[in-house]
């Protein structure tokens, strides 16, 4: 038998949440420490778990539309979109092309207020406060327009089974005009504040390491799987709602570190202007709503159908039963099938890093519990 | 608290009244037992090309059905042989990405869950689901082993339908507190008062429903 | 050469600094001041629930379809009516709208024929109680009545 010394010394187990301002909700990560080092990790979640596809059953098609919203909150309109995208098409209807325009605009709104309530807390985790009252005045003007589109800022309820309920009111094209003219200024000024500051860079360069194998293994999509160099967007590799007809890039890096996943989200959130500003100059005039009843009774059968949100691949899975009410709904939640490899990415690494890397990954609890 | 449901009120449908028949996989079985009235089914055809012949040869009667729905294709196997080919589709047909394990609960059939993983192909673009019926009470072998994914798909499967997995490493609830009893997503599990024994002994109060 | 410059002068420091003063000027005021300043809120803002009737007689608009209830995917809306015999119609009795399940959804309004349920831009809805929050006919119609402060 070896003789203990002061310097042998047990594991520790260490609660970190589930309430913790780096978990972003109520994770609840049980971190297994050697010293700094941590050994493992086991998530405990399930503490806002509302029983979402268990509501799905129980309610009409349209009825259902709401509840989607409140999943993942900070993205409610890719939600929303997925989930008529989803019923439409087990319908077999598509909405007409004014609402695919106005839809894909929206969303990609949606999609730079998550990039930035995303930014601002990852950055204020690590330290920077300045960048998140930055982003929330950014995030605040995205709001506004939802608010003014349809009378709700957070959890929408923008889109309808085919097509939209609301139509665009006066002066949209304007008030997106000027966002997008406002915003990109803005997008160089966080990179300022950020991509070469050097505390930045050393919290984050070569900080939870995933690869694009890993990746793939695990199911993990969106930013992250690009950041490991897979040019893989579903808004290119499966175009929906008329994605095909605009001209962007999917930022790729190949490093699949904590830097590259900012990197590649902040040149994310240009694209999607980028989107915004073609689709704003070719809104086609028309119907906004599809051939669709006030009560829908999709035909006996399934689909999958999933949409680029902004934290992956955000699925639908509906079973229809040929009654107004699904027969079954099951949500492919991205943030849950990519905080599954949250073990992977800090096993062997510091526990200061736990922060950065759950902060990286993006995840909204709402969704990962449903 | 976790099964935060309508307090009072009507209920649109009790999950017990949606017993309509299940949609499934065309098969000439099936419909030899149906009642007068044969239930609708899916409107699905048949599913050609190569990757559909390859499975058949390659996997015999053990396929029921390679069919494709809305342009949505799909291969319904027998259970034993769902994680097989769910191997030999990622070696040897590049379906390297598992995109979600998920169930769907027909109380009325004898085998009484349809069991799904979906599939996905970074090379060539495609989706596919692999679909298999399952008994209740039957152990599935997990895909654990071929997809580190399915880990915790697998464990929410189990959490909300009670379907264990053989060989999963680590087979427990996911959502659900451990010391839940019954499993949210069954047909025959409903939504009223389904906390009011966990409340009463965890928190020490009456539930609030 | 160049990286040490930066890092002997603290340019990235200062850059960043820079950014942060630039951002100091007044016109930058994001905060609101509420209560004492009331936000604007949008035209077509999901607040509080508004029974809609006549302005010359006060007479509801509503028609007593149930239309809303159905439509309701929380069921929050019990709407009472009573046959009146010597119209031959529906008459509202009682409306019961529970804004502590609400999720401002706007389904019901969509659903209404007669534009008489309508979702307001009030949006103070606090009360004291739980019974509060279940408004009746006569609130809904009144509408909620907040105490306005000042500076």
């Amino acid at each position: 038998m070896a003789e203990t010394t002061f310097l042998d010394s047990t594991e520790l187990v260490l609660n970190m949440g589930p309430q913790h301002p780096s978990t972003h909700g109520v994770l609840r990560v049980i971190l297994k420490l050697d010293g700094e080092k941590v050994n493992g990790t086991e998530c405990v979640i399930g503490y806002l778990h509302r029983g979402v596809e268990k509501i799905g059953e129980n309610r009409t098609y349209q009825q259902f539309a709401p509840y989607v919203d409140r999943m993942d909150y900070v993205a409610a309109v890719s939600n929303g979109l997925g989930y008529c995208l989803a019923v439409e098409k087990l319908l077999n209807v598509e909405a007409p092309p004014r609402a695919q325009v106005a839809r894909v605009i929206l969303t990609e709104l949606n999609r730079i207020a998550s990039h930035l309530l995303w930014l601002g807390t990852h950055a204020l985790d690590i330290g920077a406060i300045t960048p998140v009252f930055y982003c929330f005045r950014e995030r605040e003007e995205v709001l506004k327009i939802f608010e003014n589109y349809c009378g709700a800022r957070l959890t929408t309820h923008a889109f309808r089974i085919g097509g939209l309920l609301y139509e665009l009111y006066d002066g949209f094209e304007q008030e997106v005009k000027t966002f997008c003219d406002m915003f990109i200024p803005k997008v160089d000024e966080y990179e300022e504040l950020l991509t070469n500051n050097r505390i930045w860079v050393n919290r984050l360069k070569g900080v939870g390491l995933l690869s694009a194998e890993e990746c793939k293994e695990y199911g993990v999509t969106g930013p992250v799987l690009r950041a490991a160099g897979v040019k893989w967007d579903l808004r290119k590799a499966q175009p929906y709602s008329g994605y095909e007809q605009y001209d962007f890039e999917i930022p790729t890096r190949t490093n699949g570190d904590t830097y590259d996943r900012y990197m590649v989200r902040m040149e994310e959130m240009r694209q999607s202007i980028r989107i915004i500003r073609q689709a704003v100059d070719k809104i086609p005039t028309g119907p906004i709503m599809g051939k669709v009843g006030k009560v829908v009774k999709p035909p006996v059968g399934e689909a999958y159908v999933s949409i680029e949100a902004p934290k992956g691949e955000l699925g639908y899975f509906i079973v229809s039963d040929n009654s107004t009410q699904p027969y079954r709904v099951r949500v492919r939640p991205p943030s849950f099938v990519n905080l599954q490899a949250l073990d992977r990415m800090v096993r062997g690494g510091l526990v200061a890093d736990v922060v950065a890397i759950i902060g990286t990954l993006d995840i909204v609890l709402g969704e990962v519990d449903r | 608290m976790a099964d935060e449901q309508k307090p009072e009120g009507p209920v649109p449908s009790a999950p017990e009244g949606q017993g309509t028949p299940p949609a499934a996989p065309p098969k000439p079985a099936a419909a030899a037992h149906a009642p007068p009235k044969p239930p609708p089914e899916m409107a699905a055809t048949a599913w050609e090309g190569d990757l559909p012949n390859q499975i058949r040869e390659r996997f015999g009667d053990q396929v029921s059905a390679c069919s494709t729905y809305l342009g949505q294709n799909f291969v319904a196997v027998k259970a034993d042989a769902a994680v097989p080919l769910i191997e030999f589709l990622k070696l040897e047909a590049d379906f390297d990405y598992l995109v979600d394990v998920t169930a769907v609960d027909y109380p009325k059939r004898a085998e009484r869950f349809d069991l799904f993983y979906l599939l996905y192909s970074f090379a060539r673009n495609e989706r596919l689901r692999v679909k298999t019926m399952i008994a209740d009470g039957a152990k599935p072998a997990t895909a654990v082993s071929v997809h580190a994914g399915a880990n915790w798909l697998e464990r929410e499967v189990f959490d909300m339908f009670g379907i264990q997995f053989e060989g999963h490493p680590d087979m427990r609830r996911i959502l659900m507190p451990e010391e839940w009893e019954g499993f949210p997503l069954r047909k025959d599990y409903g939504i009223l008062k389904q906390d009011d024994r966990w409340v009463r002994e965890n928190l020490g109060i009456e539930s609030g429903q | 050469m160049g990286k040490l410059f930066r890092t002997v002068f603290l340019v990235d420091l200062l850059q960043g600094l820079w950014v942060t003063f630039r951002n100091q000027n007044p016109k930058f005021i994001y905060t609101e001041q509420y209560p004492a300043e009331r936000p604007k809120v949008a035209e077509r803002y999901r607040g509080a629930p508004r029974l809609n009737i006549k302005p010359d007689n006060g007479e509801t608009l509503c028609i007593a379809c149930n239309l809303c209830a159905l439509a309701c995917p929380e069921t929050l809306i019990v709407v009472g009516s009573e046959r009146n015999e010597a119209t031959r119609r529906k008459e509202l009795t009682e409306f019961t709208y529970d804004t502590s399940r609400c999720m401002f959804c706007g389904l019901c309004e969509d659903a209404c024929p007669v534009d008489a349920l309508e979702l307001t831009q009030d949006f103070e809805m606090a009360s004291y109680t739980r019974e509060g929050a279940i408004w009746d006919r006569q609130m809904l119609e009144e509408g909620p009545k907040p105490t306005q402060y000042r500076n």
